[in-house]
């Protein structure tokens, strides 16, 4: 698949915009996924993971092609994230109890496209509950924590996508699973 | 072995896939005589567990096409990376 896409850039760099979308249509999961990790709702998710595709896009051609893509395309998801993350006032998260009532949050106010089968609802709500306790760490624990359990990606990759040392980015892999480990005894 | 300390950081190397045989030896030993460490690793692994078991989310069907829409119709000059 690496090479691929690597013929899929070298297209898009050539001016070919069509070719984009194959690369998109192959890395949408992971980069959305990423970006929900990081903000915690669907929809500022979909809304950075598009943010992060375009930027992508726009600035194709200072992609070294001889490294790997998806490193760098990871970085740009974490980036876009972080910066929204940052620039975030921290009220109005959809997380939030809606005032006034007992366990509703603003997911519930929210209609769904489709019913959902009773297996799926479930592993939604494991989704959610864990996704909460995800939101609970540092951004900085956040975003090891998303790409850890992304795609097994390795320590290093980790750290080239973060542009941290590999230390540090076991320190918060470490720190992030005791923190975690806590939160989700009750499970 | 100090459990606060050392068998903990040997089970985090453990769940990072960078133990050596020798450690790991040291981690299973130690495991075996101390009760306290033996759950704290358990409530890892399990941690893990559920990490992995919901790394599944998907993008919205209509993800791509959206994406596509919303292209810029001509390259800008951006430099984004640092």
């Amino acid at each position: 698949m690496e090479t691929v896409i690597k013929q899929k850039i070298k297209q898009v760099k050539k001016g070919d915009h069509a070719a984009f979308e194959d690369v998109v249509t192959f890395y949408q999961n992971k980069v959305y996924q990423i970006c929900f990790r990081m903000i915690g709702n669907k929809h500022e998710a979909e809304d950075l993971a598009q943010e992060a595709f375009i930027r992508a896009f726009v600035n194709i051609q200072s992609f070294d092609s001889t490294k790997k893509f998806s490193t760098w395309l990871y970085r740009i998801a974490t980036n876009v994230s972080i910066d929204r993350i940052r620039k975030k006032k921290p009220d109005y998260y959809l997380d939030a109890e809606v005032k006034g009532t007992e366990g509703l949050d603003m997911y519930s106010q929210l209609s769904s496209d489709q019913p959902l089968p009773e297996e799926e609802l479930e592993s939604l709500e494991m989704q959610t509950y864990i996704q909460n306790e995800i939101m609970a760490l540092p951004p900085k624990y956040r975003s090891v924590i998303a790409l850890r359990y992304l795609d097994e990606l390795s320590l290093l990759e980790i750290s080239e996508i973060l542009d941290i040392p590999v230390g540090t980015v076991k320190t918060r892999i470490h720190r992030g699973r005791e923190a975690l480990k806590k939160r989700l005894r009750s499970v | 072995m100090e459990c606060n300390k050392e068998a903990i950081k040997l089970m985090h190397k453990y769940l990072d896939r960078e133990l050596s045989q020798k450690e790991e030896q040291e981690l299973r030993a130690h495991l075996q005589t101390c009760e306290k460490c033996q759950h704290h690793f358990h409530d890892l692994k399990r941690t893990v567990t559920l990490l992995e078991s919901t790394s599944t989310i998907q993008a919205p069907s209509n993800f791509t096409a959206k994406v596509m829409d919303n292209l810029p119709k001509e390259k800008k000059r951006v430099s984004y990376m640092r």
